[in-house]
């Protein structure tokens, strides 16, 4: 992977291609196409091919943990594939066969086309969420990896991640899936511990008498507190009398 | 060509300024409900029309009021209103401004709906001729670049001799456009009538006007028979449409295999690659709806003045 800054080639073509008709993706893309490392063929069709096969795991899998950059490739093709099904369909040849070339499993087909295309039909957003993820989980048993040219053991554990240079990692996933999200959601879920905990609470409190003086007050302040039973100030007797 | 400095009305879209190295709907990601669209394929929708394309409508079940949708098929009317889509050279104050100041000479002079293939005749103004006027008759072999740079080159055989002008389409000093011929050719450019026998391209000076006044633009399938080489341009290179296969007979054995090591299958299903050289559709909605009552305005001004 080439990070070096790059270069803009004045395009061929100086006018927009007006025949075909895409729709807008909900991602930024960058103008400059980046370079893969090579893989079995070389040149642009060994760089979609290796795309390809990230493509495909993405749509099987629904969550893929690769290298950052070309994962943040194949998340512009994943869209694009996306995009297209969902504007035109499987009864448009030209996306059916794109399709058929993308992803290399007949199952996925029928996957993109009866699952994922219900599942973003009004989706405003992007369809993928893409995260930079750590490079190195110690809880898969990562050990620092000793230097050949330091034979020195000594030496060796004063620089431990010394050459165990990592490409930067990404986590690239389908909106929707059904693993567990990768951040907590920030909407209350009111089946959580705590607030079953405190709707019970608030049923008790309901059914028991005077309870719902309090409970409204509680309410309309801070929430739900746990107010023990208590002599009636001078006030309240007052208030009562009336 | 000055811009109309005083016409800038601040319906900018300053928003887009930031964007330049890198397309992207940042107000379409936050706010989903004022922008958003979403289509609905036709298997999952009921109803719902196709167009002449035979594609399906926009459906916009976001938005609650009805916006008028501009006729899509217009952009092949006004190719140059759409900028080139290599977004480190957008500009998307200088287009706006371009668009006004074509609209505004739009108002001066009819520039007729015309196609690659099609033949025109230009009135140019010229202090060296004696009624100050030069007019020249030819073939458009091919339109180039957007904004106020657009330009057509046109080509004629004169006495044998292959005569072409390059003419911008903003230019003051054009007169008069007028539409002798009004057709479509296979090719997006007919650049290789240059290596072609001259009848192709041969034209008189004196043509009267012959159009079939039609809802479609007749489309020419004409085979083109190259001369043998030299050749200005590959041409055995890239697959035309509209160039006769006996080129095969012109071209050397290794240039053949070489030809098929070119070919690029790969190449249409390259999504991104695509999607960086169209404009989105919303996009070619936008300015579709921003030059439509002038455009038709103007069309409505000039039959009038021709009737």
């Amino acid at each position: 992977m080439r990070l070096n800054k790059p270069t803009p080639l004045r395009p061929l073509i100086h006018y927009a291609e007006l025949s075909k008709l895409v729709s807008r993706l909900k991602i930024p893309v960058h103008w400059h196409v980046k370079k893969l490392r090579r893989g079995d063929v070389p040149g642009p069709e060994g760089r979609l091919l290796k795309l390809r096969a990230s493509v495909t795991a993405l749509f099987k899998y629904e969550r893929i943990e690769m290298d950052y950059y070309p994962a943040d490739e194949a998340r512009g093709y994943a869209e694009r594939l996306i995009s297209e099904a969902v504007r035109n369909g499987p009864q448009c040849p030209e996306t059916m066969e794109m399709a058929d070339w993308w992803l290399e499993e007949k199952q996925l087909v029928h996957k993109l086309f009866k699952v994922l295309v219900p599942r973003y039909q009004n989706y405003p957003t992007s369809y993928t969420n893409f995260y930079r993820a750590p490079f190195w989980y110690f809880s898969d048993g990562f050990q620092p990896q000793l230097n050949e040219e330091y034979p020195d053991k000594e030496i060796n554990e004063t620089i431990p991640a010394f050459r165990t240079v990592s490409y930067p990692k990404g986590l690239l996933e389908l909106k929707g899936n059904p693993y567990p999200p990768i951040f907590p959601s920030k909407v209350t879920n009111p089946r959580s511990i705590q607030n079953v905990l405190l709707s019970s609470a608030k049923d008790f409190y309901k059914s028991k008498e005077g309870g719902s003086e309090r409970l409204s007050n509680a309410e309309s302040g801070r929430g739900i507190e746990f107010v023990p039973n208590e002599p009636k100030s001078d006030e309240n007797l007052i208030e009562s009398s009336k | 060509m000055a811009f109309y400095v005083s016409r800038l009305s601040l319906g900018l879209e300053l928003r887009r300024l930031g964007c330049k190295t890198m397309r992207c709907s940042g107000v379409d990601c936050r706010s989903s409900s004022s922008t958003s669209t979403t289509l609905a394929p036709r298997s999952l929708a009921d109803d719902g029309k196709t167009d002449k394309l035979g594609r399906r409508e926009k459906k916009n079940l976001m938005m609650s009021e009805s916006v008028d949708k501009p006729d899509l098929n217009l952009r092949f009317k006004y190719p140059e209103m759409f900028p080139e889509p290599f977004m480190i050279w957008r500009n998307p104050v200088k287009e706006k401004l371009e668009r006004k100041d074509m609209l505004a000479r739009r108002n001066c002079i009819s520039i007729p709906e015309f196609y690659v293939g099609s033949v025109l005749r230009v009135n140019l103004s010229n202090i060296h001729q004696p009624d100050k006027v030069s007019s020249f008759v030819g073939i458009c072999i091919e339109r180039k670049e957007t904004g106020l740079r657009a330009s057509i080159t046109l080509r004629n055989v004169i006495d044998n001799l292959g005569v072409e002008i390059k003419l911008e389409l903003y230019d003051p000093r054009l007169l008069k456009i007028e539409v002798l011929r009004l057709e479509r050719r296979l090719d997006p450019h007919l650049r290789y009538l240059r290596d072609a026998p001259p009848e192709y391209s041969t034209f008189p000076l004196d043509m009267k006007p012959d159009i079939n006044r039609s809802d479609e633009v007749p489309l020419n399938r004409i085979k083109v028979k190259l001369n043998p080489r030299p050749w200005t341009e590959n041409w055995h290179k890239i697959e035309y449409k509209g160039i006769d296969e006996s080129i095969d007979d012109l071209i050397t054995n290794k240039w053949k295999a070489r030809r098929e090591l070119l070919r690029k299958p790969w190449e249409k299903y390259d999504l991104m690659k695509t999607y960086r050289a169209t404009l989105p559709e919303e996009e070619m909605e936008e300015i579709l709806t921003e030059i439509k009552d002038d455009v038709e305005e103007h069309d409505r001004k000039h039959s009038r003045r021709q009737s």
